[in-house]
């Protein structure tokens, strides 16, 4: 109704606000939600986002043999639709179920771990803004519905598809808020480096969606520093803190802001510099894994735990414990973006779930003619 | 969990053992495997954090009761 208009009887709205609770109760009755109301679905409203793709109904885009699901594209547009997307962010949304069963930890039954993952989607190139996706201030927060939506059709695809429920088959001990909805866009304007698609051999003019599985998001306060090895000190001391170590090495998605990205950028370095950096620097001794009880490995899962732990894989004592122990396999498990507010030396550190050594699994959106 | 009744379903008798931490979402996965009567022999939690012999005592403890879902006179 446009402003300044007032209601007349024949404004009364063709929907039952009654009815339309009561579908949203049953919605939530069923299990189908993640704790929040979600939209109603119909076949013609389903049909709308099945037609922005060109892929058939049918064909599956993660399976989970092990927990005899699968998801399909009919049941990722069901799932977008329920999370609140519109149909235009479907092809956003299937890039990201495509790149989470590439990325491999989610069909490898991750998201039954106690670890308590949620995937990340980090979205490139000109889909953001057309679909209005939020790459600037409050990136990791609310206030943006492609953001929140398409992330959030992941989850439900999770507990609706794949029968990942808590308390059921979704073991998290604790979980993070990200599993409500976890989507971020690069913000390519502000960086001077090439986006993440472009890194890794995509066309500047290409969409993408890159899914990574994390489980902390720990941000960085640095506002006063001009010097970048004292800034990449700083983001390697938090990534390679003790309680981030489940396995032997660990990994990690830096979301620099544009304040932090220019100030490495005039000083000359490129992401492969930053990430060569904290590679090389990523250390702890001996004695300040054994201090907390990883100083050893187990023998199948190369696990940290205690050197006197019955599963830990036998190993002389160190001629000196001060030596540094590499905690990142390869400069690999370290990916830069750019995100966020130009307003502030404040930037973010993402864990990523598993020992990473290879390229991120940046998918193309395919969006129909 | 799912190891043990596709061994079942192999025709190879099997227990699973977890811990009772973990026995919800095991009935979860048989049901996923539609086996909603598997049985599940449980330990207390945790193990992780168990030296030698307490894990052995774990396994002498709940060693009857994994004969009796075998069938298996103890």
């Amino acid at each position: 109704m446009p402003s300044g208009e007032t209601t007349t009887q024949n404004d009364t709205p063709l929907a039952d606000p009654a009815e339309i609770r009561r579908a949203m109760e049953y919605y939530a009755d069923r299990g189908w939600t993640d704790g929040l109301p979600v939209v109603p679905v119909t076949e013609s409203y389903l049909a709308e986002f099945l037609a922005t793709t060109s892929r058939d109904p049918d064909e599956v885009l993660m399976p989970m043999p092990q927990l005899n699901r699968q998801c399909t594209v009919r049941l990722a547009a069901i799932n977008a639709a329920l999370a609140g997307c519109r149909p235009d962010y479907f092809p956003v949304v299937l890039a990201a179920w495509e790149s989470l069963t590439r990325e491999g930890y989610a069909t490898r039954g991750i998201w039954q771990s106690t670890t308590g993952t949620a995937p990340l989607l980090i979205v490139n190139g000109p889909v953001r803004g057309r679909i209005g996706l939020n790459s600037q201030g409050n990136v990791f927060g609310s206030g943006f519905r492609a953001n929140a939506t398409i992330g959030r059709a992941i989850r439900l695809g999770a507990i609706n598809a794949l029968g990942l429920r808590p308390h059921q088959l979704d073991q998290a001990t604790q979980g993070t808020p990200a599993k409500y909805t976890a989507c971020i866009a690069e913000n390519e304007e502000e960086s001077p480096w090439p986006a993440l698609h472009a890194q890794f051999g995509l066309d500047p003019s290409d969409s993408a969606v890159t899914a990574m599985i994390i489980r902390s998001c720990l941000h960085i306060e640095a506002r006063h520093t001009t010097v970048p090895e004292q800034l990449a000190l700083d983001i390697t001391g938090t990534i390679s803190r003790t309680g981030a170590l489940i396995h032997e090495t660990i990994s990690a998605l830096v979301v620099l802001s544009p304040e932090h990205a220019r100030l490495f950028s005039r000083a000359g370095w490129g992401k492969a510099d930053l990430s060569e950096f904290i590679y090389q620097h990523a250390v702890r001794s001996r004695a300040e894994l054994a201090a907390v009880g990883k100083d050893a490995v187990a023998r199948q899962t190369r696990w940290r735990l205690p050197a006197d732990h019955p599963d830990a894989v036998a190993q002389e004592p160190p001629d000196d414990p001060d030596a540094p122990v590499q905690l990142i396999v390869s400069a690999d498990a370290i990916q830069i973006v750019v995100a966020g507010a130009p307003n502030a030396g404040v930037s973010s550190i993402v864990e990523t779930f598993g020992p990473v050594d290879r390229a991120p699994m940046v998918v193309k959106v395919e969006e129909k003619k | 969990m799912a190891d043990g009744i596709l061994l079942e379903r192999a025709g190879v008798p099997a227990v699973s053992i977890c811990t009772g931490s973990f026995l919800l979402p095991a009935q979860a996965m048989a049901r996923a495997y539609g086996f909603g009567g598997f049985e599940f022999a449980t330990v207390p939690h945790p193990i992780a954090s168990l030296d030698s012999q307490q894990i052995e005592a774990r396994a002498r403890d709940v060693l009857p009761e994994v004969l009796r879902i075998l069938g298996l006179e103890s």
